[in-house]
């Protein structure tokens, strides 16, 4: 000691070198720890940016103003081509004007010749280029303006063009706009009118006509309603084909008269499907008339009901784009949507009516214009007073006010038009003003109702929650309620949690308490080992190989978990019988072999007793009696009650009996006491079995049945496969936290239980678990964590199909794969890839509220046991 | 070890030996692992007696007294030889229900170990082990336990609290409560004292006092005072082996071994 103390003096200064590098490590683990919570943060104002224009509706950007000058008669229809260079005005007279939408200036345009006939009707297509002409003789006429289009270079433009506006030049009839890549695109107009078809018998005026168009290829397919003024309708399609030897074309006209209508009907508004399965005439008063026309062989009249209530005018009866919403627009400013439904128990012959679905915020005056888009259930309302509103159907929300109702003008109750991509408007006010809005409303269809809320879609019987982001045909409409898929989320998980707490926790319990911990030390590691697992592996093992197995061994796969719970408390009984010096000798590794083949033994007989248990309780198919196909309730029932049944009979059986049963066991040797013990089990078993089997009796009895509920349909990619393989992505995790939570609750609290004469059990459940609870708590929850973000997994085995479904034979799609599935069909900035983004951000408040939960819980308990 | 049954609890009734002997220790080696703590002891426990160990840091004391009661069982690696015969049975024998003989011997730790439930439910917790749920015994058994463990007045009113909200001195005297509550036949205590102050050292040894003859007592201690005030016999070990037992007036004034001397008057040690 003296001679260490002489040799060296410990400086009682701190060195240089020390501060610095106190310093250095201070500040950068300040910086990093800022960068950290920095990029959270930026990850979150990320994700929230993106998704907020999902909810912003739209906006107008830009507003033109300018009077023109109109010839001719009232306005029949108006026009915008795609780019939004020109619009046109057709007139009663079969004049068109045209002129430069930005500029307001005039183009020279071509005519249609009607030969001086007075039109009588007059239908727009959806796509605003096709229109039909009904005259005072009963004949109709096809006509389609065309806005046709030509890129060219700088150099290719003609001389002496007009500037109208920056980029566009004009040479009066056409529009010459400068376009990135020094390119010039050309815009003019041409029409073209068909030769007439007479569609009255009677040669009577016509006085309400619709006009479908459809391409198929190269042979246009056109269909049209129209109605005489002797209220007789009539139904056509009509057919151009082309002969390819003689390049002629020949008209093929299917055509059907239908019944008249009632005398003294003013009929306003006549409307037929693509298909011509239904044509609608229209009273001014509200009155449809809807006939069923399929196949045009024998129509009739299959319904007549109001659309408004009495005193009200129809104004707009109209199809949206996929001809399965009516728009019905009042006098009293009301906008509402109708669908026709299968309603078995309609009035209507066809057991079809029709149904309000939708209601829109009414305009303050009455709804005299109406503009479709093309593309989407995006529609324009204009009112008598000015107003007016652009729509989405499925939101049923008001997009954007593009003008307030309300103007002292009534002159601006004139017509609308909404441009083809939904980015402009048109209103033409009565007779001679115009006025332009540019509009912005890049996600029409989303709105907090859309996402989270029940919406009635086209061609739907009731409203639903519907994920279907992409379909076949072009009116296809997306469906973005995310409420299936946090539902999938929150099924996927709650399954996989439900087979994996029991078996992680019980492991934990039995390697930290009960296991030699030299032999835990072996077994943990391997047991971790498992968490390494690639999520894809798994994913890929559950669909390729444990979903086909499960399905083929379903009954067997059951049966499993009946027999082993089973088998290992007989087991354990059977333990006790063996004399102790042995079972001394055996404790470890043998006893833990034991219990081993135990479970072996056990699933062995479990498969080879499947079919005879499929026998026994599912009328030998266990698919068939899942599809209701054969057999009762109460097998199922008696299988489901049996752990509620073994709680209730055997805390029964203690209350009643448990004290002298208990003395009097005491009084017994070893081996007769623990006879006696199995006795007591076997009665507690068969009292569990008589009593579930009464209660299932019972149930089946009030008729109450688990099919097409918890059960159902069997899928092969179903959630008990995802339970199985999402659990053993989960089992690991919370088998290791909880292990370690156990294991780490003090030493001398095990100690002075035992000292109290305690078993290893009663340890366990009285002063272990509670102790550890705040650690067993965030095991769980941070397995629960992994469930709800789990990807690949689910990706691979659930399916993915969007089913609001509790059936746990079924599958299930849940956010996380959901994102995984779609991203590669979602452009950027599109509405699913912002909706994907949503998605995301839901996954994240999810997992934060788990954690949150988890995380106060946690302190909540750790508190209590703080001193420890 | 016989069993006899009163009012719904077992009683491990334990016969005296030939000469008052409850428990005796022949023989008794132990290895952790491959190292030996405790070699060939051999010593007699009288019935109804406080016997004291003492002896160096290190030299076994709690070794032996967790071997009395198998609380070395749970320690991985251990292995033992010789005999503890209480009353007529070997507990390191074959058939030797172990919870049982634990339920006979109530063991204080060195280190207070409450359990992290409330004051009575830690008390009770013997009881309840053993399925009594009737409120009235329960109650009955708390407020006798503390009582004697001189608690009862600190405690009285605030049972349901926390016991780990209690002093250590406090906690020390919650575990004797509750060694006590079992109504044990032997009261084992590892250095009992050794966090209290004085004060709650000798409202503990008063209480050892009450309970001699009642139960029989083994303590381990440190405090020559404490041996020499409370103990009729004394125990001197050194390096795992007994080297000197005897009364305790005999150990402290007329020591046979040199180093028991050395030992309690302190010059060594
Ligand atoms: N769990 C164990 N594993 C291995 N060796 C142990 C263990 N417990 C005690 N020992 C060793 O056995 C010997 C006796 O220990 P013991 O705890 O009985 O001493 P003690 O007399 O109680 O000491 P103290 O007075 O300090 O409490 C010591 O050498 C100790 O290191
Ligand atoms: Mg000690």
């Amino acid at each position: 000691m003296q001679q260490t103390e002489s040799q060296y003096k410990r400086p009682k200064e701190t060195r240089r070198s020390v501060l610095i590098a106190d310093k250095v490590a201070d500040k950068t683990i300040t910086i990093g720890g800022a960068l950290v919570i920095a990029a959270v943060l930026g990850m979150m104002v990320f994700l929230v940016l993106k998704v907020v224009p999902l909810f912003e509706g739209g906006a107008v950007q830009s507003h033109r103003e300018y009077s023109l000058e109109m010839p001719g008669s009232r306005t029949l229809a108006l026009a915008i081509d795609d780019l939004k260079t020109i619009a046109v005005r057709v007139s009663e007279d079969g004049r068109i004007t045209a002129w430069h939408v930005d500029s307001g200036s005039p183009l020279e345009s071509p005519r249609f010749d009607l030969q001086g006939k007075q039109v009588t009707a007059f239908s727009q297509c959806i796509d605003q280029r096709h229109m039909a002409f009904g005259f005072f003789d009963g004949s109709v006429r096809f006509a389609s303006v065309q806005f046709k289009t030509e890129i060219l270079t700088p150099e290719g433009l003609p001389a002496g063009l007009k500037e109208l506006s920056a980029g566009d030049k004009s040479d009066g009839r056409a529009i010459y706009s400068i376009i990135p890549g020094n390119q010039v695109r050309k815009t003019w107009i041409e029409v073209e009118l068909e030769e007439p078809i007479q569609a009255s018998a009677s040669n009577s005026p016509i006085i309400a006509l619709d006009y479908r168009l459809k391409h198929f290829g190269e042979r246009p397919s056109k269909t049209l309603a129209a109605i005489d003024r002797q209220l007789v309708g009539v139904a056509m399609r009509v057919e151009s084909k082309l002969n390819l030897f003689t390049r002629k074309t020949t008209l093929a006209v299917d055509k059907a008269e239908l019944p008249a209508l009632p005398a003294g009907t003013a009929v306003t508004h006549a409307l037929v499907d693509e298909g011509a399965n239904s044509v609608y005439f229209v009273d001014k008063s509200g009155t449809v008339y809807r006939f069923n026309t399929r196949g045009l062989e024998e129509p009739f009249l299959a319904e007549v009901l109001r659309v408004t209530p009495s005193g009200v005018d129809v104004n707009v009866f109209s199809f949206l784009v996929g001809e399965s919403s009516i728009v019905v627009g009042g006098s009293d400013g009301s906008v509402n949507i109708f669908f026709l439904l299968n309603r078995p128990d309609a009035a209507a012959q066809d057991s079809l009516t029709l149904v309000k679905t939708r209601t829109f915020a009414p305009q303050p005056a009455a709804i005299v214009g109406f503009s479709p888009s093309e593309q989407s259930k995006t529609f324009a309302t204009l009112d008598a007073s000015g107003g007016i509103r652009v729509r989405h159907a499925t939101s049923e929300r008001t997009l954007v006010s593009v003008r307030e109702s309300g103007m002292p003008r009534s002159d601006l109750a004139g017509m609308i038009v909404l441009a083809p991509r939904v980015d402009g408007l048109l209103a033409l006010g009565n007779p001679i003003t115009a006025d332009f809005w540019g509009l912005s409303i890049p996600h029409p269809e989303t709105s907090l109702r859309t996402l989270f809320g029940k919406v009635w879609y086209e061609g739907y019987p009731e409203p639903t929650y519907t994920w279907q982001s992409t379909g076949a045909t072009e009116a296809f409409e997306p469906k973005i309620s995310l409420v299936p898929l946090i539902f999938g989320t929150l099924k996927a998980t709650f399954y996989s949690l439900l087979f994996a707490i029991p078996v992680a926790l019980l492991a934990a319990i039995y390697t930290s308490e009960f296991l030699d911990p030299d032999l835990r030390g072996k077994i943990k590691p391997a047991i971790e080992v498992m968490a390494s697992i690639p999520s894809v592996v798994l994913g890929f093992v559950a669909a390729l190989v444990l979903a086909p197995v499960v399905e083929t061994w379903i009954a067997a796969v059951l049966l499993v978990f009946v027999v082993v719970p089973m088998s290992l408390v007989l087991a354990a009984y059977l333990w006790q019988l063996v004399p102790p010096p042995i079972a001394l000798r055996m404790e470890g590794i043998p006893k833990f072999l034991f219990m081993l083949s135990v479970v072996c033994l056990a699933m062995f007989t479990a498969y080879h007793v499947g079919p005879v248990f499929e026998d026994l309780f599912f009328d030998g198919n266990f698919k068939a009696w899942l599809n209701r196909d054969r057999g009762a309730a109460a097998p199922f029932w008696f299988l489901a009650l049996l752990p509620v049944s073994a709680v209730a009979v055997s805390t029964g059986l203690s209350r009643l009996f448990g004290q002298r049963f208990n003395r009097y066991i005491r009084t017994l040797q070893p081996f007769p006491a623990a006879l006696a013990d199995l006795g007591r089990w076997l009665a507690v078993a068969g009292g569990t079995l008589a009593a579930s089997y009464i209660m299932a009796l019972v149930l089946q009895g009030i008729g109450i049945d688990p099919r097409s509920s918890v059960v159902g349909t069997y899928v092969q990619r179903n959630t008990l496969v995802v339970g199985f393989a999402m659990g053993f992505a989960v089992i690991p995790i919370i088998y290791t936290l909880a292990d370690d939570a156990l294991n780490s609750v003090p030493d001398h609290l095990r100690s002075a239980s035992l000292g109290c004469g305690a078993t290893i059990w009663q340890t366990t459940i009285w002063v272990i678990l509670p102790t550890a609870i705040s650690g067993v708590f965030s095991a769980v929850m941070i397995g629960m964590g992994r469930a709800v973000g789990e990807t690949m997994i689910l990706v691979m085995s659930a399916g993915n199909t969007p089913l609001l479904d509790l059936n746990i034979f079924n599958g299930l799609r849940a956010l996380s794969a959901n994102i995984a599935v779609e991203l590669p069909e979602a452009p950027k900035d599109d509405t699913l890839y912002r909706v994907l983004f949503l998605t995301g951000l839901v996954l994240f408040a999810m997992t934060f509220v788990i954690n949150t939960i988890a995380e106060m819980v946690r302190l909540h308990f750790r508190k209590r046991s703080m001193q420890l | 070890m016989d069993m006899e049954s009163t009012n719904g609890q077992t009683v491990y009734h334990i016969k005296k030996g030939p000469d008052g002997t409850l428990l005796s220790i022949e023989h008794f080696d132990l290895w952790y692992g491959e190292t030996q703590a405790l070699f060939d002891v051999t010593m007699t426990v009288e019935k109804g007696f406080v016997t004291a160990l003492i002896g160096p840091s290190g030299c076994g004391k709690s070794t032996l007294l967790r071997s009395i009661n198998r609380m070395n069982d749970l320690i991985s690696g251990l292995k033992t030889d010789g005999k503890i015969v209480l009353g007529d049975t070997d507990i390191y024998g074959p058939n030797v229900d172990v919870i049982g003989l634990r339920k006979t011997m109530g063991m204080v730790f060195q280190k207070p170990n409450p359990f992290p439930m409330s004051i009575a439910d830690n008390v009770s917790y013997p009881l309840r082990v053993d399925g009594i749920r009737n409120r009235k015994v329960l109650e009955e058994t708390v407020y006798n336990a503390l009582v004697h463990a001189a608690l009862w007045d600190e405690v009285k009113d605030r049972l349901r609290d926390n016991a780990l909200g209690l002093s250590g001195g406090q906690q020390q005297r919650l575990c004797i409560a509750r060694a006590i509550a079992a109504d044990p036949e032997v009261l084992l205590m590892d250095e009992p004292c050794s966090a209290l102050d004085p004060v709650a050292t000798a409202k503990i040894e008063d209480l050892i006092d009450e309970l001699r003859g009642r139960y029989t007592i083994i303590i381990v201690t440190h405090n020559m005072q404490q041996a020499a005030r409370v103990s009729d016999n004394t125990a001197f070990m050194y390096l795992g082996k007994l080297i000197e037992y005897g009364r305790t007036s005999t150990i402290f004034t007329n020591p046979k071994v040199d180093r028991t001397r050395l030992y309690v008057t302190g010059r060594f040690g």
